[in-house]
C-alpha cells in the first residue's frame, strides 16, 4: 500500500501541497484529478522523491528507497524516449533499469506490441513513429516489468477513445495482478470509468476525497432526468426544481434545490401513468469538477 | 548485472555505433592513406614528364652512367630523334647527351627547363671522375704518383651526440604528450557534455531516476565515456603499432629509425611512465567536469554551449605550458604541478625534464586522484536536482545554488 501523510511542499512564495494525506491499498486505482498547477505532478514527484517534501510517504509500510524502484512504474506527463533506439532496444534498456533482464523481456515485446495495437515493429526506429505510438510505447515500458506500484501522470492525454480503451484495459489488468495504481486525469469519464476511489486537489488542498459513490453522494441526488412531453417551461414550474437542461427532443435534467423534492416531482409528472424515464441521480464526476473549480473563483 | 553497468554499456555502445565516432577514430587513418595516395598517384603521373633521357655514340660512357645513377632516368630512349619527339610531348623532361673526343668529356642537356640542382651535381661527378680516370691514363703517371694525386682533406665534426638527442628527446615528448592529452581532453569534454546536456530537463530522464539513484547513473555515464576513450586509445596504439611494422619495410624509414635509435627509445620512455597515469586522470577530472557543465545549462537546447567552459579551461592549461617549456625552474611551474586541471599537463613536463622527484610526482598524482573523487562525489550527489531543472537560471546561478545546497 502506498500511504500518504501529511506531505507539504513549497516553492518559493507558492504553496504547491498542503497538509495532502491519502492511501493507494494494493489492487487499487486512485484518480488525482484537479485543474492545471493544482499539485499533481509535485504529488508524483514526493512519491518517487524528486523533490524534498515535509510529511511522510510510505510504500508497504517503509519509506520508498533504491531498493523499491524495481516494483516502481512511472509514465511522466510529457513523454520523452531516445530517437535513435529502435522500439525493441528503448524497452530493453529501461526493462533491464527496472532489474528485469533482457531474455525475459525480448520474447514479451511482440505480445505488448499487438495489445496495445502500436504501428510499427520491434526494429522501428522510435524517431519514426507517430507521437501517438511513441505514448504507447512509453506505456509499454512503463508496464512490461509488471510493477506493484504505477504512476501514470496524464496517461489519456493525447491517446484517441479506441486506444484510451487499450490503456484502460491495460490498467485494470494491472490492478487484478494486485498493484497499487495512481493517475492523473482531466478527463473525468476516463476517471470514472477505472478508479476506486478519486482525490481531487485545488491549490494545493484536498478538497474531495473517498469512493466514486461517496464523493458524488456527498452532494446529493439533485439530478433529474426524465423523458417526458411536458415543456421545458412548464417543468421549470415543477416545486423545487432550481433549473431544467434540455439534452434531446423529450429529454430534459432537471436540477433541484433539494433531493427530497423528487417523490412529488415523479407524482406530478406521472398522474399515476406510465412514464419513459425518470431517474434522479447525483451529479456526475464532471460536474462536480466544474462545481469545485466555480468554487475557487467565487 | 548492475544498473550502473547498463547505463555504462548503453552509453558506450550508443556513441561507438554512431557515425561521428566511426569517423572521429577512423579520420587520421584516412587522412593518412589519402595523403600518400595523392602522393603516390601523384609521383606516377609525374614520374614520365619528369625523367631524363641518357644518350651517348659511346656506349661504355652510357652504361657506365646508368650503372651509378638509374633513379628518374628514361632508359628506353637512346637516340636523340626518340628524344626530342618525347620532350616535345611532355613525356620527357630533358636528354643528356655524353661524348668524349679521346681528351675531353662534354655533357650537354637539352630541356625545356635548366636541370635540377640534383641531377646537375650527379652529371659533374660522373663526368670528373671518368675525365680524371682518362687523364691519369693520359698523363701515364705512376701508381704512387696517382695515389698521391687523389688526396683529399678531411673535415670532421665532433657533436655530444648524448646530450643532442636527449635534449631533442625531452622536446619531442613535450609536445607529443601535451598535444596528446589536450586533442583527448577537447574532444570527449565537448562529446560528453553535449551528451549530458542533451537530456537535460527531459522526461526520460524522471523514468531513469525512478529506475536507478543519480549517482549510479552518473558513474554509468561517466565511465561509458571513460570506455570510449580507452576504446579511442587501443585503436591508436594498434594502428601505430600496424603503421610501424609496415614502415619498417621501407628501407628509408628502417635505416631512419636504427640511425636514430636512441632518440626513439627517450621519447617512448618519456610517455610510458608515470604521464600515462596524469593522462588518465587529467581526462578523467576533465570529463567529469564536463559532466558537470552539461548539467548546468538551462535546457536541452543549450548542449552545443555546454562545453565552452571547460574547452575554456584545457586551453588554457595547454597555452600556459608554452612559455614555460625551457623554465621548468619557475614557481609558477611548480604550483600549477599541483593544482588539479593543470597538473596533467605540468607535472609530465616536469617529469621530462628531469626536475622532480619521486615524492613530488606521488605526491601531486595523489592529489589528482583525491581530488576526481570529491568531485565525482559532489556531482553524483546533485545530478539529480540539476538533470530535472527546467528553469532558465543561467550556469553561474546554477553554480551558485550547488554550493549553497
Amino acid at each position: 500500500m502506498l500511504s500518504i501523510q501529511h506531505i507539504s511542499k513549497e516553492f518559493g512564495p507558492v504553496k504547491a501541497l498542503n497538509d495532502v494525506s491519502f492511501d493507494v491499498p494494493d489492487g487499487q486505482i486512485l484518480g488525482l484529478i484537479g485543474q492545471n498547477g493544482a499539485g499533481k505532478s509535485t504529488t508524483f514527484h514526493s512519491i518517487l522523491n524528486f523533490i524534498t517534501y515535509a510529511g511522510q510517504i510510505h510504500w508497504q509500510d517503509h519509506t520508498l528507497a533504491a531498493t523499491d524502484f524495481d516494483q516502481i512504474g512511472y509514465l511522466p506527463e510529457e513523454r520523452s524516449l531516445m530517437p535513435k533506439l529502435t522500439i525493441e532496444q528503448q524497452i530493453i534498456y529501461l526493462a533491464r533499469l527496472k532489474g528485469q533482464s533482457a531474455k525475459v523481456t525480448r520474447p514479451q515485446i511482440d505480445d505488448w506490441l499487438q495489445r496495445f495495437a502500436v504501428k510499427g515493429t520491434r526494429k522501428s526506429k522510435i524517431k519514426d513513429l507517430s507521437k501517438g505510438n511513441q505514448q504507447k510505447v512509453q506505456l509499454i515500458c512503463t508496464l512490461i516489468h509488471h510493477p506493484k506500484l504505477i504512476i501514470l501522470d496524464e496517461p489519456f492525454s493525447g491517446l484517441d477513445p479506441v486506444n484510451a480503451d487499450l490503456l484502460k484495459q491495460a490498467i485494470l489488468t494491472a490492478k487484478q495482478d494486485g498493484a497499487a495504481i495512481i493517475f492523473s486525469s482531466h478527463d473525468m469519464e476516463n476517471v470514472t470509468a477505472v478508479c476506486d476511489r478519486l482525490v481531487m486537489l485545488r491549490k494545493g488542498n484536498v478538497v474531495l476525497h473517498g469512493t466514486l459513490d461517496e464523493v458524488r453522494d456527498q452532494f446529493g441526488k439533485t439530478e433529474l432526468f426524465v423523458t417526458t412531453d411536458w415543456s421545458a417551461d412548464r417543468l421549470a414550474t415543477l416545486p423545487g426544481v432550481a433549473s431544467v437542461t434540455s439534452r434531446h427532443g423529450r429529454r430534459y435534467v432537471l436540477h433541484l434545490t433539494d433531493a427530497t423534492a423528487g417523490p412529488a416531482i415523479f407524482d406530478a409528472l406521472t398522474q399515476g401513468h406510465y412514464i419513459e424515464e425518470f431517474s434522479q441521480q447525483p451529479p456526475t464526476l464532471d460536474e462536480i469538477f466544474r462545481l469545485k473549480v466555480g468554487e475557487e473563483h467565487v | 548485472m548492475s544498473k550502473t553497468w547498463v547505463v555504462t554499456f548503453e552509453t558506450y555502445l550508443r556513441q561507438v555505433k554512431s557515425w561521428s565516432f566511426l569517423f572521429m577514430i577512423l579520420g587520421p587513418f584516412l587522412m593518412i592513406a589519402l595523403t600518400a595516395g595523392i602522393s603516390y598517384i601523384s609521383a606516377n603521373s609525374n614520374r614520365s614528364s619528369s625523367q631524363v633521357a641518357v644518350i651517348s655514340e659511346t656506349p661504355a660512357l652510357r652504361r657506365g652512367y646508368l650503372a651509378q645513377h638509374s633513379d628518374n632516368i628514361n632508359t628506353k630512349i637512346t637516340t636523340v630523334a626518340a628524344a626530342k619527339k618525347a620532350v616535345k610531348a611532355n613525356h620527357l623532361a630533358g636528354y643528356l647527351t655524353l661524348s668524349n673526343d679521346g681528351t675531353r668529356l662534354r655533357g650537354d642537356y637539352h630541356g625545356s627547363k635548366s636541370m635540377s640542382s640534383g641531377l646537375q651535381a650527379q652529371v659533374k661527378n660522373f663526368l670528373t671522375q671518368y675525365q680524371q680516370v682518362q687523364n691519369y691514363q693520359t698523363a701515364n703517371l705512376s701508381p704512387k704518383q696517382q695515389k698521391a694525386l687523389a688526396q683529399t682533406p678531411v673535415l670532421k665534426q665532433h657533436v655530444a651526440t648524448k646530450t643532442g638527442t636527449s635534449n631533442l628527446a625531452k622536446l619531442i615528448s613535450f609536445w607529443v604528450l601535451v598535444t596528446m592529452i589536450y586533442i583527448i581532453l577537447i574532444t570527449y569534454s565537448s562529446i560528453t557534455a553535449q551528451e549530458i546536456a542533451s537530456e537535460k530537463g527531459t522526461k526520460i530522464m524522471e523514468i531513469i531516476f525512478s529506475s536507478t539513484t543519480a549517482t549510479s547513473y552518473f558513474v554509468g555515464k561517466i565511465t561509458g565515456i571513460l570506455l570510449m576513450i580507452v576504446t579511442q586509445i587501443v585503436i591508436y596504439l594498434l594502428g601505430g603499432w600496424a603503421g610501424y611494422a609496415i614502415a619498417m619495410n621501407y628501407a628509408g624509414i628502417h635505416r631512419l629509425i636504427v640511425d636514430h635509435q636512441t632518440l626513439v627509445s627517450g621519447v617512448f620512455h618519456n610517455l610510458f611512465n608515470l604521464n600515462l597515469l596524469y593522462l588518465l586522470f587529467g581526462v578523467v577530472i576533465y570529463t567529469i567536469l564536463a559532466a558537470y557543465s552539461g548539467a548546468l545549462v538551462a535546457k536541452a537546447e543549450d548542449a552545443s554551449k555546454a562545453a565552452q567552459p571547460v574547452v575554456m579551461l584545457g586551453m588554457l592549461g595547454f597555452f600556459a605550458t608554452f612559455p614555460f617549456q625551457n623554465n621548468m625552474d619557475a614557481v609558477i611551474v611548480k604550483i600549477l604541478s599541483y593544482v588539479p586541471f593543470f597538473s596533467s599537463y605540468f607535472m609530465p613536463m616536469r617529469i621530462i625534464n628531469g626536475t622532480v622527484g619521486w615524492g613530488e610526482q606521488w605526491g601531486s598524482l595523489a592529489i589528482l586522484i583525491v581530488a576526481t573523487g570529491l568531485f565525482a562525489v559532489y556531482i553524483g550527489r546533485q545530478y539529480q536536482r540539476l538533470m530535472l531543472q527546467t528553469d532558465s537560471q543561467s550556469l553561474w546561478q546554477h553554480l551558485f545554488k550547488g554550493f549553497k545546497h
